[in-house]
Protein backbone atom coordinates (compact mmCIF):
# COMPACT_ATOMS: atom_id res chain seq x y z
CA UNK A 1 0.00 0.00 0.00
CA UNK A 2 1.34 3.40 -0.97
CA UNK A 3 1.93 5.78 1.90
CA UNK A 4 0.01 9.05 1.87
CA UNK A 5 1.69 12.45 2.11
CA UNK A 6 0.47 12.63 5.73
CA UNK A 7 2.19 9.30 6.56
CA UNK A 8 5.45 10.48 5.02
CA UNK A 9 5.28 13.83 6.83
CA UNK A 10 4.67 11.99 10.11
CA UNK A 11 7.81 9.89 9.50
CA UNK A 12 9.85 13.02 8.83
CA UNK A 13 8.51 14.64 12.00
CA UNK A 14 8.91 11.65 14.31
CA UNK A 15 12.06 9.94 12.99
CA UNK A 16 13.62 12.73 10.92
CA UNK A 17 13.33 10.16 8.12
CA UNK A 18 15.07 11.66 5.10
CA UNK A 19 14.01 8.75 2.85
CA UNK A 20 10.39 9.69 3.56
CA UNK A 21 11.18 13.29 2.70
CA UNK A 22 12.86 12.07 -0.49
CA UNK A 23 9.61 10.35 -1.46
CA UNK A 24 7.72 13.62 -0.89
CA UNK A 25 10.23 15.43 -3.12
CA UNK A 26 9.87 12.75 -5.83
CA UNK A 27 6.06 13.09 -5.72
CA UNK A 28 5.92 16.87 -5.93
CA UNK A 29 9.07 17.84 -7.85
CA UNK A 30 7.40 17.93 -11.27
CA UNK A 31 4.60 20.27 -10.17
CA UNK A 32 6.90 22.58 -8.20
CA UNK A 33 9.57 22.74 -10.91
CA UNK A 34 6.88 23.23 -13.57
CA UNK A 35 5.35 26.10 -11.62
CA UNK A 36 8.74 27.76 -11.17
CA UNK A 37 9.59 27.30 -14.85
CA UNK A 38 6.40 29.18 -15.71
CA UNK A 39 7.16 31.91 -13.18
CA UNK A 40 10.76 32.35 -14.37
CA UNK A 41 9.64 32.16 -18.01
CA UNK A 42 11.36 28.82 -18.70
CA UNK A 43 14.73 29.75 -17.19
CA UNK A 44 15.36 26.09 -16.36
CA UNK A 45 18.52 26.53 -14.29
CA UNK A 46 17.03 29.30 -12.14
CA UNK A 47 13.74 27.39 -11.77
CA UNK A 48 15.58 24.28 -10.56
CA UNK A 49 17.71 26.28 -8.12
CA UNK A 50 14.55 27.82 -6.69
CA UNK A 51 12.83 24.41 -6.57
CA UNK A 52 15.79 23.03 -4.60
CA UNK A 53 15.60 25.97 -2.19
CA UNK A 54 11.83 25.38 -1.90
CA UNK A 55 12.28 21.76 -0.77
CA UNK A 56 15.12 22.66 1.61
CA UNK A 57 12.91 25.30 3.24
CA UNK A 58 10.05 22.81 3.38
CA UNK A 59 12.31 20.32 5.20
CA UNK A 60 13.57 22.94 7.66
CA UNK A 61 10.05 24.22 8.40
CA UNK A 62 8.04 21.01 8.16
CA UNK A 63 7.02 21.38 11.82
CA UNK A 64 5.10 24.51 10.89
CA UNK A 65 2.97 22.53 8.40
CA UNK A 66 -0.31 22.15 10.29
CA UNK A 67 -2.14 20.12 7.67
CA UNK A 68 -4.82 22.79 7.26
CA UNK A 69 -4.04 22.91 3.52
CA UNK A 70 -2.79 20.23 1.14
CA UNK A 71 0.97 19.61 1.29
CA UNK A 72 1.23 20.62 -2.39
CA UNK A 73 -0.48 23.98 -1.67
CA UNK A 74 1.98 24.58 1.18
CA UNK A 75 4.87 23.79 -1.19
CA UNK A 76 3.50 26.16 -3.86
CA UNK A 77 3.41 28.95 -1.29
CA UNK A 78 7.05 28.34 -0.33
CA UNK A 79 8.01 28.14 -4.02
CA UNK A 80 6.22 31.40 -4.78
CA UNK A 81 7.95 33.11 -1.85
CA UNK A 82 11.34 31.82 -3.05
CA UNK A 83 10.60 33.18 -6.51
CA UNK A 84 9.48 36.57 -5.15
CA UNK A 85 12.56 36.94 -2.94
CA UNK A 86 14.81 36.02 -5.85
CA UNK A 87 12.98 38.47 -8.14
CA UNK A 88 13.45 41.22 -5.56
CA UNK A 89 17.15 40.38 -5.30
CA UNK A 90 17.43 40.57 -9.06
CA UNK A 91 15.51 43.83 -8.99
CA UNK A 92 12.92 42.39 -11.34
CA UNK A 93 9.77 44.06 -10.16
CA UNK A 94 6.68 41.93 -10.26
CA UNK A 95 4.39 42.81 -13.19
CA UNK A 96 6.67 45.16 -15.12
CA UNK A 97 6.71 42.90 -18.14
CA UNK A 98 3.53 44.32 -19.69
CA UNK A 99 5.53 45.94 -22.49
CA UNK A 100 7.15 42.66 -23.40
CA UNK A 101 3.78 40.93 -23.34
CA UNK A 102 2.29 43.57 -25.64
CA UNK A 103 5.23 43.24 -28.02
CA UNK A 104 5.06 39.46 -28.10
CA UNK A 105 1.29 39.46 -28.47
CA UNK A 106 1.74 40.75 -31.99
CA UNK A 107 1.38 37.51 -34.03
CA UNK A 108 4.09 38.65 -36.44
CA UNK A 109 6.75 38.72 -33.72
CA UNK A 110 6.05 35.19 -32.47
CA UNK A 111 8.01 32.23 -33.80
CA UNK A 112 5.70 30.21 -36.08
CA UNK A 113 6.61 26.99 -34.27
CA UNK A 114 5.37 28.41 -30.99
CA UNK A 115 2.13 29.92 -32.22
CA UNK A 116 0.01 26.98 -31.14
CA UNK A 117 1.96 26.32 -27.97
CA UNK A 118 -0.36 27.05 -25.09
CA UNK A 119 2.51 27.12 -22.62
CA UNK A 120 4.17 29.82 -24.66
CA UNK A 121 0.91 31.78 -24.70
CA UNK A 122 0.75 31.45 -20.91
CA UNK A 123 4.28 32.81 -20.67
CA UNK A 124 3.20 35.97 -22.42
CA UNK A 125 0.85 36.92 -19.58
CA UNK A 126 2.07 39.38 -16.96
CA UNK A 127 3.24 37.67 -13.76
CA UNK A 128 0.18 38.37 -11.57
CA UNK A 129 -2.20 36.90 -14.18
CA UNK A 130 0.16 34.11 -15.19
CA UNK A 131 0.56 32.89 -11.62
CA UNK A 132 -3.20 33.02 -10.94
CA UNK A 133 -4.10 31.19 -14.17
CA UNK A 134 -1.36 28.64 -13.61
CA UNK A 135 -2.44 27.81 -10.05
CA UNK A 136 -6.21 27.81 -10.63
CA UNK A 137 -6.57 26.51 -14.19
CA UNK A 138 -3.47 24.35 -14.57
CA UNK A 139 -2.74 23.05 -11.07
CA UNK A 140 -6.41 22.87 -10.11
CA UNK A 141 -6.24 24.96 -6.93
CA UNK A 142 -9.38 26.71 -5.73
CA UNK A 143 -9.43 30.52 -5.82
CA UNK A 144 -9.16 30.49 -2.03
CA UNK A 145 -6.08 28.23 -2.07
CA UNK A 146 -4.46 30.35 -4.80
CA UNK A 147 -5.12 33.49 -2.72
CA UNK A 148 -3.26 31.88 0.17
CA UNK A 149 -0.35 30.81 -2.04
CA UNK A 150 0.00 34.22 -3.68
CA UNK A 151 -0.83 36.12 -0.47
CA UNK A 152 -3.34 38.38 -2.20
CA UNK A 153 -7.09 38.96 -1.65
CA UNK A 154 -9.55 36.41 -3.03
CA UNK A 155 -11.21 39.02 -5.27
CA UNK A 156 -7.84 39.89 -6.87
CA UNK A 157 -7.24 36.22 -7.68
CA UNK A 158 -10.64 35.94 -9.36
CA UNK A 159 -9.99 39.11 -11.40
CA UNK A 160 -6.52 37.95 -12.41
CA UNK A 161 -7.80 34.52 -13.49
CA UNK A 162 -10.60 36.13 -15.50
CA UNK A 163 -8.29 38.65 -17.21
CA UNK A 164 -5.58 36.03 -17.79
CA UNK A 165 -8.08 33.67 -19.42
CA UNK A 166 -9.39 36.44 -21.66
CA UNK A 167 -5.87 37.40 -22.77
CA UNK A 168 -5.01 33.76 -23.40
CA UNK A 169 -8.09 33.35 -25.57
CA UNK A 170 -7.22 36.54 -27.50
CA UNK A 171 -3.63 35.40 -28.04
CA UNK A 172 -4.75 31.97 -29.27
CA UNK A 173 -7.38 33.57 -31.52
CA UNK A 174 -4.77 35.96 -32.95
CA UNK A 175 -2.40 33.06 -33.64
CA UNK A 176 -5.18 31.04 -35.23
CA UNK A 177 -6.11 33.78 -37.69
CA UNK A 178 -2.54 34.77 -38.63
CA UNK B 1 -28.01 31.77 -20.14
CA UNK B 2 -26.81 30.21 -23.41
CA UNK B 3 -23.83 32.58 -23.55
CA UNK B 4 -22.97 31.81 -19.93
CA UNK B 5 -23.04 28.06 -20.60
CA UNK B 6 -20.91 28.46 -23.74
CA UNK B 7 -18.43 30.58 -21.80
CA UNK B 8 -18.18 27.95 -19.04
CA UNK B 9 -17.60 25.17 -21.56
CA UNK B 10 -14.89 27.25 -23.28
CA UNK B 11 -13.23 27.93 -19.91
CA UNK B 12 -13.32 24.23 -19.04
CA UNK B 13 -11.77 23.36 -22.38
CA UNK B 14 -9.04 25.98 -21.88
CA UNK B 15 -8.29 24.66 -18.38
CA UNK B 16 -8.14 21.10 -19.72
CA UNK B 17 -5.79 22.19 -22.50
CA UNK B 18 -3.61 24.01 -19.98
CA UNK B 19 -3.40 20.93 -17.77
CA UNK B 20 -2.56 18.74 -20.75
CA UNK B 21 0.01 21.22 -22.05
CA UNK B 22 1.99 21.14 -18.79
CA UNK B 23 4.68 18.52 -19.32
CA UNK B 24 5.66 16.00 -16.61
CA UNK B 25 9.19 16.88 -15.56
CA UNK B 26 11.31 13.77 -14.99
CA UNK B 27 13.31 13.67 -11.79
CA UNK B 28 16.73 13.26 -13.48
CA UNK B 29 18.63 13.32 -10.19
CA UNK B 30 16.76 16.32 -8.75
CA UNK B 31 15.62 14.45 -5.61
CA UNK B 32 19.16 13.16 -5.01
CA UNK B 33 20.52 16.71 -5.25
CA UNK B 34 17.94 17.95 -2.71
CA UNK B 35 18.67 15.08 -0.31
CA UNK B 36 22.41 15.74 -0.57
CA UNK B 37 21.81 19.32 0.65
CA UNK B 38 19.73 18.34 3.71
CA UNK B 39 21.31 18.79 7.15
CA UNK B 40 22.31 15.51 8.88
CA UNK B 41 19.45 13.77 10.78
CA UNK B 42 19.08 14.93 14.37
CA UNK B 43 19.42 11.53 16.01
CA UNK B 44 21.90 12.82 18.61
CA UNK B 45 19.55 15.43 20.06
CA UNK B 46 16.76 12.82 20.21
CA UNK B 47 18.92 10.41 22.23
CA UNK B 48 19.88 13.25 24.60
CA UNK B 49 16.18 14.05 25.04
CA UNK B 50 15.44 10.39 25.80
CA UNK B 51 18.27 10.28 28.37
CA UNK B 52 16.94 13.42 30.09
CA UNK B 53 13.40 11.99 30.19
CA UNK B 54 14.57 8.66 31.66
CA UNK B 55 16.75 10.48 34.20
CA UNK B 56 13.90 12.73 35.34
CA UNK B 57 11.55 9.72 35.61
CA UNK B 58 14.04 7.85 37.80
CA UNK B 59 14.60 10.93 39.97
CA UNK B 60 10.83 11.45 40.34
CA UNK B 61 10.32 7.78 41.28
CA UNK B 62 13.09 7.94 43.89
CA UNK B 63 11.60 11.11 45.40
CA UNK B 64 8.10 9.61 45.47
CA UNK B 65 9.42 6.46 47.11
CA UNK B 66 11.24 8.48 49.80
CA UNK B 67 8.29 10.76 50.53
CA UNK B 68 5.74 7.91 50.81
CA UNK B 69 7.76 5.60 53.07
CA UNK B 70 8.64 3.27 50.16
CA UNK B 71 5.07 3.39 48.85
CA UNK B 72 3.54 2.00 52.03
CA UNK B 73 0.19 3.63 51.17
CA UNK B 74 -0.15 1.18 48.24
CA UNK B 75 -0.05 -1.83 50.59
CA UNK B 76 -2.53 -0.16 52.97
CA UNK B 77 -4.96 0.62 50.13
CA UNK B 78 -4.66 -2.91 48.69
CA UNK B 79 -5.62 -4.34 52.07
CA UNK B 80 -8.60 -1.96 52.22
CA UNK B 81 -9.62 -3.02 48.71
CA UNK B 82 -9.46 -6.69 49.65
CA UNK B 83 -11.81 -6.04 52.60
CA UNK B 84 -14.45 -4.31 50.43
CA UNK B 85 -17.69 -6.16 49.44
CA UNK B 86 -17.47 -8.06 46.13
CA UNK B 87 -20.26 -5.99 44.46
CA UNK B 88 -18.47 -2.70 45.20
CA UNK B 89 -15.20 -4.03 43.71
CA UNK B 90 -17.11 -5.19 40.62
CA UNK B 91 -18.78 -1.79 40.11
CA UNK B 92 -15.51 0.04 40.67
CA UNK B 93 -13.66 -2.22 38.18
CA UNK B 94 -16.43 -1.69 35.61
CA UNK B 95 -16.35 2.11 36.07
CA UNK B 96 -12.55 2.26 35.75
CA UNK B 97 -12.68 0.06 32.61
CA UNK B 98 -15.33 2.29 31.07
CA UNK B 99 -13.26 5.39 31.84
CA UNK B 100 -10.14 3.84 30.28
CA UNK B 101 -11.99 2.80 27.10
CA UNK B 102 -13.51 6.29 26.74
CA UNK B 103 -10.07 7.87 27.09
CA UNK B 104 -8.58 5.49 24.52
CA UNK B 105 -11.43 6.20 22.08
CA UNK B 106 -10.97 9.97 22.38
CA UNK B 107 -7.20 9.61 21.83
CA UNK B 108 -7.72 7.31 18.82
CA UNK B 109 -10.21 9.73 17.23
CA UNK B 110 -7.87 12.68 17.72
CA UNK B 111 -5.00 10.69 16.18
CA UNK B 112 -7.18 9.64 13.23
CA UNK B 113 -8.07 13.28 12.56
CA UNK B 114 -4.36 14.19 12.67
CA UNK B 115 -3.49 11.46 10.17
CA UNK B 116 -6.33 12.43 7.82
CA UNK B 117 -5.29 16.11 7.75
Amino acid sequence: MELTDADLIARVLVDDDQHAFGELVRRHQSAVRGMLRQLTRTDLALADDLAQETFLRAYRNIRSFRGEAKFSTWLYRIAYNCFREDARKRKELVGVDEGQWQKELDPHTVDAGLRHDLMHALNLLPLHERSAVMLCCQQGLSHDEAARVLDIPLGTVKTNVLRGREKLKKTLAAWATS
Amino acid sequence: MGDELRSTITEDALDRQLREAAPYIHDDGFTARVLACLPPPQRESRSIRSAILIGLTLLGSALASMLTDSGRFIVVDLVRLAQMPFASVLIMTFAIGLLAISGALVAAMAKLQDIRT
